[in-house]
């Protein structure tokens, strides 16, 4: 076993008959911001929450630091958890809230006032102290959440879905203010989210879950630049990726609503005549290519830097185009698509990647 | 301008007196029979056989009539005293088993779950007094009867029902969270229920206390039946002793003497948790 921060190994969690994680395998490095992202139900929440031990693990070992921790009681485990709806302790202050889980484990009273003190220092709450959550903000709730996990000192901070719960201009502070935090304590940290932009900012790793099965894990640029799959693809980057119905041609073309387009990649695999979806995303397409694919704008979405079209190909396939800057565009327009080779994707009956 | 203004006013003004006017006479209706009853329990022996007209005291104030009320059994104290214990044990043995109860029924999987739960609300269905020949013959075989303690246990029994629902419905409105939170900072079991969830179940946990004090304080017909020794007779029986008289002569000071001393508890224990006990109403009609 490595010496990494935490190691999942062949992870299964089942309730009844019905299995939720199938086998997770993913190891995460020591001191890595570590975001899982998915759609609701994917077990990402579950995952975590198996880390911590909230979950018991039908089969297979979670380790942390290489000690084994797949039996151990949560609180041995090295793990702290802030929770999405903050689960403070209405009747604590805030001082009492971040200094219970010192206080089970029995540490001594001057340890505890400057753990305390240092955590609230870091997070900048240190006038709240004596206040108690109900007369918080929701952002202030947050930071003593965040504050309870620092106390404590874990090898590793869970995160649930922390900033779901806050408006959205205090999401984006705080999300800031994570990433500081990550940078100050260097501890591993993992963290849910369905927000794909909190996934891409915060991470070094991004595990995109489908169904209880990790679809793929890589760097932010990994996963938008080179997914392994149509799923991943659609998953990461906003709005998601065009994914076309088309026909494998052979020779480095595909068929897509009746003309050839050119689909730089090898092939192998694939037979002429295969069916495929060729995928392209929204900001790399570009409109008034000579020759390029034709499409009739439906709706276009004005958000002031940029433009959305909604557009509809000659077979009638939707697809969106984002347009920065040219001449102005209708609904009712019919324009050419252009894309460069290297931001073509094609992808088997299966939804798996053809390089 | 100033008339428009004025007519306002003046309707604001009729508006604000009758909310107050009603609100005045209503709180007169409740609290005047407890006015009477305690001014006249300080009526002279002399005055009590008189019309209760006016009901205060009009020959100076005196204690007559709760000399008279002790003169009755074994002395008011000592049935104030059997009260007490009675009630304040039955509430506490309520609060203790239905806070356990409630917490397993609402965090714990077990087989029949629901089941049992809905067994335990149904006898509530069943009417007490059908079921006090049973209770006193198993009294009388556990050895238990004509016992303050056996009484208790009986108490307790009744109360236990509605005790268990509300205990169960207060931990449902405990988030989950907050408890995985308190295992992860390392309070298990015993210590996760005291520290964490006890003080956010307190509303639960008063308005079963109160319920059961005063159900217990003023239970009269299982305590008549199971109780048969004159000094441990509970207030509500000596109170109908007081109520039937001597010889046919009702001493009607001492009745409301005892009026007095039985009511005066009920309403301190409610006033002072009062707080609390709508709460804990709150927190069991949301869920």
């Amino acid at each position: 076993m490595s010496d990494s921060g935490v190691q999942l190994i062949e992870v299964r969690k089942s309730y009844g008959s019905m299995e939720v994680i199938h086998g997770v395998n993913l190891t995460v490095p020591e001191g890595a911001f570590v975001v899982f992202v998915g759609p609701s139900g994917c077990g990402k929440s579950t995952l975590l929450r198996m880390i911590a031990g909230l979950e018991e693990v039908t089969d297979g070992e979670i380790a942390i630091k290489g000690r084994d921790v797949t039996d151990l009681d949560p609180s041995v485990r090295g793990i702290a958890m802030v929770f999405q709806s903050y689960a403070l302790y209405p009747h604590m202050t805030v001082r009492d809230n971040l200094a219970f889980g010192l206080k089970m484990q029995r540490t001594e009273k001057a340890v505890i006032d400057e753990r305390v003190a240092a955590a609230a220092a870091i997070l900048k709450i240190e006038q709240l102290l004596d206040r108690r959550p109900g007369q918080l903000s929701g952002g202030q709730r947050q930071r003593v959440a965040i504050g309870r996990a620092i106390v404590r000192k874990p090898e590793v901070f869970l995160f649930d879905e922390p900033l779901s719960n806050l408006d959205a201009e205090l999401r984006v502070s705080m999300r800031v203010e994570i990433a500081r935090l990550h940078r100050e304590l260097g501890n591993t940290m993992i963290y849910v989210t369905h927000d794909q932009t909190e996934a891409m900012t915060l991470a070094d790793m991004i595990v995109v879950l489908r169904d209880g099965v990790v679809e793929q894990a890589g760097s932010p640029r990994k996963v938008y630049e080179d997914p392994d799959n149509a799923f991943v693809a659609g998953f990461i980057g906003s709005p998601r990726m065009n994914l076309l119905d088309a026909v494998w041609l052979g020779d480095g073309q595909v068929k897509l609503a009746g003309r050839p387009e050119a689909a730089p990649i090898a092939g192998d695999g694939l037979a002429a005549g295969d069916k495929v979806t060729f995928g392209l995303r929204p900001e790399h397409l570009q409109v008034g290519v000579a020759d390029g694919i034709e499409a009739r704008v439906d709706v276009l979405e004005y958000l002031g830097g940029t433009r959305y079209l909604y557009c509809q190909l000659a077979d009638g396939q939707p697809l969106i185009v984002e347009y920065r800057d040219g001449p102005d565009v209708r609904s009712g327009d019919t324009i050419a698509l252009g894309c460069p080779a290297d931001r073509r994707y094609v992808f088997n009956e299966s939804g798996l990647r053809i390089r | 301008m100033t008339t428009k203004k004025e007519a306002r006013a003046r309707r604001a003004l009729f508006s604000a007196g009758g909310y107050h006017g009603t609100g005045l006479l209503l709180a007169i209706f409740f609290l005047a029979p407890f006015a009477i009853t305690i001014l006249s329990s300080f009526r002279h022996g002399t005055e009590a056989r008189l019309p209760p007209i006016p009901p205060w005291p009009t020959t100076g104030v005196s204690l007559d009539a709760y000399r008279s009320l002790d003169s009755f059994g074994a002395g008011v104290w000592q049935h104030t005293l059997n009260s007490a214990a009675v009630a304040i044990g039955t509430a506490l043995l309520t609060v203790i088993v239905s806070l356990l109860a409630g917490y397993g029924f609402s965090r714990y999987r077990f087989l029949f779950k629901n089941a049992l739960f809905v067994l335990i609300i149904a006898t509530l269905m069943i009417p007490f007094q059908s079921i006090l020949t049973p209770l006193f013959i198993i009294l009388a075989r556990l050895g238990l009867n004509n016992s303050l303690i056996g009484l208790t246990l009986v108490y307790v029994t009744l109360q236990l029902p509605f005790s268990v629902f509300m205990m169960r419905n207060a931990f449902d409105a405990v988030p989950k969270e907050i408890e995985e939170a308190a295992r992860i900072d390392g309070a298990r079991d015993f210590r996760l229920l005291v520290r964490v969830l006890l003080p956010l179940v307190l509303p639960g946990i008063v308005t079963v206390a109160i319920f059961a004090f005063l159900n217990s304080w003023n239970e009269f017909l299982a305590a008549l039946v199971l109780l048969s020794d004159n000094s441990k007779f509970t207030l509500p029986i000596l109170i109908s002793a007081v109520r039937a008289g001597r010889l046919g002569a009702i001493d009607w000071g001492a009745v409301q003497a005892g009026v007095t001393v039985m009511s005066v508890p009920c309403l301190f224990v409610f006033l002072l948790l009062q707080r609390y006990y709508m709460r804990g109403l709150m927190a069991g009609a949301v869920k």
